[in-house]
């Protein structure tokens, strides 16, 4: 016993404020203290306290009333406002020295409620006392059982970590071994996995059985070190420790409850853990985030503190805190409270500690797996609400860290197969949304099999709501690909926290597949939802991305978008989504011509293959030639009726129709606009604007009106003394840029 | 044994017949509830907890436009079932005619092998496999709305397509098996 | 106030939930209201231990005070333990007039004879039901308090419940009880369970019951609404048939929850792929158990859901027939 306690020539609180208080001369103080103990001295607690302390070994326990009358003055104490730091320690050490035979010992380990933090030291030493008497097993359990009900409120675990193998030698131990593999799964950290406890830990395994604590540290070693741990982990593991029936519980939440200590949030966070990892028992609160309320630590505790080396996460109250004792942070127990304070999630994204990441990672796996893909119920008596707000918060971490979880994003490749695509569908699509780039060749069947199944029978909305989730994944991978990409390396990282790294032409590879996905699903979709506006409108949204691809993220890559795309959007008829189309395709020339400038300047630079521009080109012309000529029916459109057969459906000049005057889309402008150009006219020929000077007119109406991608597209795409002058220049020279192009008539402006 | 054959009989104006056959003959009640809601089209639901349907009531029975097992997923039965039930039905209906509908596909106690076994018998037949959450009235709304979907395309209501073109969209596949997928 | 009856007091405390403990005491009246009142329930069990020990022992109280506390806890939560079912068969002529004070009386007097050092308390509960407390001790030793047999009975019915008889003292109150009810012969009624209700509503027939009609019940309004008209149920006359069986085997509404029911296989084993076994002589003994939190509500309903065929089988349908749930089954006859 290295640190006996003793009582005898200071009070109890004196312990405490030791450090403090012995380098202090202030007389002041000095009075104040004697006037306390004087006090102190007459309190029966205190008494008690010293009894405990004091009283020699060997002392009889039964038919002992002394020990009884201040055994139940301690409880009394305890169970109403719970036990000091000090009061704890002498406690603690006076039960686990069986100083007074076992017998007292049980009764005394139920009375420790602390008020507020369990000094270290005190564990330390109880858990030495373990090897050098002969405790009864029952109080050995008892006794861990307490250490893990009040592991958070232990003032610091270094010393606790400084003794971990020494604590793992009970490992062997069959009746401890549950509560120790817990203990130990709390207190490890990457140093301590070791070869030689691998195998300790198997050698048990293969005594006991897979038992699910052994499994459990088992996996948290091989989240650690993967390559000393061979050992495959079922994905689907029960509840790894049991939820132990603490008789401390109630009672300390009363005690807490009591004093209204602000350290309330701490006990939340040691039963946080243990109701997650016992998912049958759990009735309620089980997503509920342990909080990182700090706990407010007197003055000389703190003092304390800081003279050991670790600082609790929870102290950390302000940013300036964090940055002073950056480095020396001591996670808290339970990682998925980090989720909940934007000051730890400050730290983790600055520090990029591996092992928090891999914790984090290894709690919120879990949880997603336990309480959305298998969980006990099924879902049936699952608050909703709570699911929400767990997600929710997931989801605001991802934003702010600006990037994912690999484990969630392994639960929802899992999620996927079995959606069924409406339960708390925002969250999971804003999940889905955060999946970093996938290699092109698993693409496939982790994200577009399941997604086509979901897409194909489901509402218009979904369709809605996943083009959109598309769009934002599509915007990360190219964000993260503008940021992550180096210049003289073409590997980029997928994410800032795992060395894959994937190749460029890996990741245009991906991009592509993305993009033609998406444009599978957007020329089905609107042919089965009749091209629907509101479902085109988010189809352009999609493309609206795509053609800025080069300009806007210098990924040299160009998509167009697929005939099923293009057409019901030109035949539309609302004008917004002709005029976006038109914006779309101002977009792509001017992506295209950048390009091939650039193709040009840098030899070894990438190639955009001639079927882009050709597909392009094609485009170009048949807008051009719809929209400006009036001529619909030129030889090489992709859109080609015979001509008897237009004749036979009796529109006159059924060429002409879907020119800016007659198409649907703005046949009620070009009239509004005849209207007030010859205000005095009665009969309407729409075909009068067609002069050149209404023509240019009209325009400049339709410009006004808001159609800037359509004025953009004019002013670009057509030569602009074709629109001053209208004597016919053509605009060849421009599309022969782009490739090999086919001929662009033109305007056939009189 | 009589066969249930998806053209044998003529269509009426309007109208979809669907017919969901469940073993446990619980969730079939909700989805019913909700899809006769429908007011686009008539719908007409029959229940049904295991094929072949009875002869007495051959005659009245309308045209059966989609057959929609119902298999719960925690009940090795419910499985067995819906497998022995497969064989009354004509081939034709597996032109997109047919669509599989799982529940408690996130319980604890599906087994490992029930999921799989079912995601399997999906892919063979080229049908749609649905997860429906039925615990909750939400879910088997949205589950009751997609069912809707196909149905109206599987009877022909919607232009442009038939069944079998969107079976060929919305036909089960494999799963890879990803645990911690690895990009290496 | 002896240590015996502190221990026993101690016992008991511990046995009572803290949400209980109150109204039990209240219940009790050997305390003074004031005395209850300075009682504080918010504190640990041990500690109101400590303080009911001390108010007993002020109060003067003894065994007998400390196992009518024991008796009023028992009676108002008889669903713990194992409880086991006796019938009471040949009655003498005038079995049907015994009435409670001669029963007691009787039952004293036949099972002090029998053995010396018995303690016994006869309450009549509310509900027409008598119990009976025996706490026994050995030819020399006074009575075991800690472990004693609860025995329900109701006069005038064959039926009797007994929990915690060990098998020493079986006989002795089987005689006892024989005696004293004017009866000839008890046997065991082959149904035991945790829940003391279910097994005398089981037995009683307190339960809801169909019964076999050759007319199938009479036709229900149709009910026009929209749903009705378009949704229609292709097996529907299968389901009803079935639901019918299962109602008339188990009945409709709420049932006794029993909680299992054992059948001891004692026949030949028969399977022709194993001839082995086949040509054994002597029977086949194995055992089967279900178990559920109400047994009969999850048997009904695997005869109403079509997964146990109807009409029901024999074997399942003799438990709420017979009353019993523990079988025996022997080749061609089903025996105890």
């Amino acid at each position: 016993m290295a640190t006996q306690l003793n009582l005898s020539d200071s009070d109890s609180s004196d312990l405490s404020d030791q450090s403090v208080f012995t380098r202090r001369s202030n007389r002041s103080l000095r009075i104040a203290e004697q006037e306390r103990r004087k006090k102190e001295e007459e309190d029966p607690f205190v008494l008690a306290l010293k009894y405990f302390s004091e009283v020699e070994a060997g002392t009889p326990a039964t038919g002992n009333d002394e020990l009884e009358n201040n055994l139940v003055r301690v409880e009394k104490v305890a169970f109403s406002r719970g036990l000091s730091p000090e009061a704890i320690s002498v406690m603690l050490d006076f039960a686990m020295s069986l100083r007074m035979g076992s017998s007292p010992c049980a009764r005394v380990l139920k009375c420790l409620l602390p008020a507020s933090v369990v000094p270290q030291e005190a564990v330390v030493r109880a858990i030495v006392w373990l090897t050098v008497r002969k405790l009864p097993i029952s109080t050995q359990v008892l006794f861990m059982k307490w250490v893990l009900t009040v592991f958070d409120m232990i003032d610091a675990k270094d010393k606790l970590r400084a003794i971990y193998g020494f604590i793992f030698s009970f490992v062997t131990d069959e009746n401890l071994c549950p509560f120790i593999c817990h203990l130990l799964y709390l207190l490890t950290r990457k140093e301590n996995v070791r070869v030689f406890r691998v195998r300790k830990l198997l050698e048990q395994q293969s005594k006991l059985g897979r038992q699910p604590y052994l499994l459990y540290l088992l996996s948290l070693y091989k989240v650690f070190c993967p390559e000393l741990v061979t050992l495959s982990i079922p994905s689907r593991m029960k509840s790894g420790f049991k939820n132990h029936i603490s008789p401390w519980k109630s009672a300390l939440i009363a005690v807490q409850k009591r004093n209204d200590m602000q350290v309330a949030s701490s006990i939340s966070l040691a039963f946080a853990v243990r109701d997650k990892t016992a998912s049958r028992k759990r009735k309620h609160a089980h997503l509920d985030l342990p909080s990182l309320n700090p706990v407010t630590i007197k003055e000389p505790q703190a003092a304390q503190s800081s003279s050991r080396k670790l600082v609790p996460m929870q102290q950390i109250q302000s940013f300036a805190q964090l940055l002073q004792n950056m480095h020396r942070i001591e996670l808290p127990a339970q990682m998925g409270s980090l989720l909940g304070s934007s000051l730890a999630l400050q730290y983790l994204d600055c520090v990029q500690d591996e092992s928090a990441l891999l914790r984090l990672n290894f709690w919120l796996g879990y949880t997603l797996h336990e309480e959305f893909l298998f969980c006990s119920d099924g879902g049936a008596n699952k608050n909703p609400e709570e699911a929400l707000q767990f997600l929710n918060r997931l989801l605001s971490v991802q934003h702010f860290l600006q990037e994912g979880f690999n484990s969630s994003d392994a639960f929802m490749y899992k999620f996927l197969n079995v959606w069924d695509g409406s339960l708390l569908r925002p969250q999971i699509l804003g999940l889905l949304s955060n999946i970093p780039v996938i290699p092109s060749s698993q693409i496939k069947t982790l994200l577009f099999d399941p997604l086509m199944q979901l897409f194909f029978t489901s509402s218009l909305f979904f369709k809605c709501g996943l083009i959109e989730c598309l769009n934002h994944m599509l915007l990360k991978w190219l964000t993260w690909h503008s940021a992550y990409a180096l210049e003289d390396d073409l590997d980029i990282s997928l994410n800032s926290h795992t060395s894959i790294n994937i190749t460029l032409s890996g990741f245009k590879d991906s991009v592509m597949e993305l993009v033609h996905f998406v444009g599978r699903l957007a020329s089905v979709g609107l042919q089965l939802e009749d091209c629907h506006s509101l479902l085109l409108s988010f189809i352009l949204d999609f493309y609206e991305t795509v053609c800025d691809t080069f300009l806007k993220f210098g990924l040299p890559l160009v998509v167009m978008p697929p005939p099923g795309v293009f057409y019901p959007a030109f035949f539309a008829a609302d004008p917004v989504s002709v005029d976006r189309l038109a914006f779309i395709m101002h977009r792509y020339k001017v992506n295209l011509t950048s390009a091939k400038r650039q193709e040009k300047v840098t030899e070894q630079g990438f190639h955009i293959s001639r079927q882009t521009f050709r597909e392009f080109n094609r485009y170009q012309v048949f807008l051009v030639n719809c929209l400006w000529n009036s001529n619909m029916c030129y030889p090489e459109a992709d859109v080609r009726l015979s001509d008897e057969l237009l004749a036979k459906s009796g529109v006159p000049q059924f060429s002409t129709r879907f020119d800016l005057i007659h198409h649907p889309a703005f046949v009620s402008y070009a009239l509004d606009f005849h209207h007030k150009c010859w205000p005095g006219r009665k009969d309407t020929d729409l075909n009068s604007i067609k002069q050149s000077k209404p023509w240019n007119w009209y325009l400049e109406y339709l410009f006004t009106q808001g159609f800037d991608g359509l004025k953009d597209f004019v002013q670009n795409s057509i030569n602009q003394r074709v629109m001053m002058a209208g004597d016919g220049c053509d605009n060849v020279t421009q599309s022969q840029k782009l490739g090999s192009a086919p001929h662009i008539k033109q305007p056939l402006l009189s | 044994m009589s066969l249930l054959k998806p053209f044998s009989k003529l269509p009426d104006l309007n109208t979809a017949n669907i017919l969901l056959v469940e073993n446990e003959e619980q969730f079939q009640q909700n989805l019913a509830d909700t899809l006769v809601e429908e007011t686009a089209v008539t719908v007409n639901v029959r229940l049904a907890k295991s094929l072949p349907l009875p002869m007495e009531n051959d005659e009245s029975r309308p045209r059966i436009d989609l057959v929609v097992f119902i298999i719960n997923l925690t009940s090795d039965k419910s499985f067995e079932s819906a497998k022995a039930s497969l064989k009354y039905l004509d081939p034709g209906y597996f032109l997109g005619k047919v669509c599989f509908v799982a529940t408690n596909a996130r319980h604890a106690s599906v087994r490992t092998g029930c999921l799989d076994a079912l995601r399997q018998l999906a892919a063979l037949l080229h049908c749609p496999l649905l997860f429906a959450e039925d615990q909750s009235p939400e879910g088997a709304t949205s589950s009751a709305r997609r069912l809707l979907t196909i149905l109206k395309v599987a009877s022909g209501l919607v232009p442009n397509t038939t069944a079998l073109y969107l079976s060929s969209l919305t036909r089960c596949t494999m799963p890879p098996d990803i645990d911690q997928p690895s990009f290496d | 106030m002896d240590n015996s009856a502190k221990h026993l007091l101690q016992r008991l405390v511990r046995r009572i939930p803290a949400s209980m403990l109150k109204s039990t005491l209240d219940k009790w009246e050997r305390l003074t209201a004031e005395k209850r009142k300075s009682l504080d329930f918010t504190q640990s069990k041990w500690i109101i231990t400590q303080e009911l020990v001390a108010l007993c022992e002020k109060s003067e109280l003894t065994v007998k005070h400390i196992t009518e506390l024991e008796m009023i806890y028992i009676t108002e939560n008889p669903n713990q333990g194992m409880w086991h079912t006796f019938q009471l068969v040949e009655p003498e002529d005038d079995a049907h007039s015994v009435e409670l004070m001669q029963f007691k009386e009787q039952f004293k007097s036949h099972l002090r004879e029998l053995q010396r050092n018995v303690s016994v308390k006869i309450k009549k509960h509310t509900d027409q039901a008598v119990w009976i407390r025996v706490a026994w001790g050995d030819g020399l030793s006074s009575p075991n308090h800690l472990k004693a047999t609860y025995v329900v009975l109701y006069l005038q019915t064959p039926y009797v419940f007994v929990n915690a008889l060990s098998s020493k003292h079986k006989p002795l109150l089987l005689q006892a009880l024989t005696l004293s009810t004017r009866h000839q012969q008890i046997k065991a009624a082959n149904l035991s369970g945790q829940k003391l209700t279910a097994l005398r509503d089981l037995l009683m027939r307190q339960y809801q019951q169909v019964f076999p009609t050759k007319y199938p019940s009479p036709l229900a309004e149709s009910d026009q609404s929209i749903s009705k008209l378009r949704v229609e149920k292709v097996q529907a006359e299968a389901s009803a048939n079935r639901h019918r069986m299962a109602g008339e085997t188990f009945g409709d509404g709420m049932l006794p929850a029993l909680q299992s029911a054992v059948f001891k296989l004692e026949t030949k084993f028969k399977d022709p792929t194993n001839e082995a076994m086949t040509q054994r002589d002597e029977p086949f003994i194995c055992s089967v158990k279900f178990s559920s939190s109400n047994l009969l509500e999850s048997l009904r309903h695997c005869a109403s859901s079509g997964i146990a065929s109807t009409p029901v089988t024999p074997m399942l349908s003799s438990i709420p027939l017979k009353g019993r749930n523990y079988f025996v089954i022997t080749d061609n006859v089903l025996t105890a």
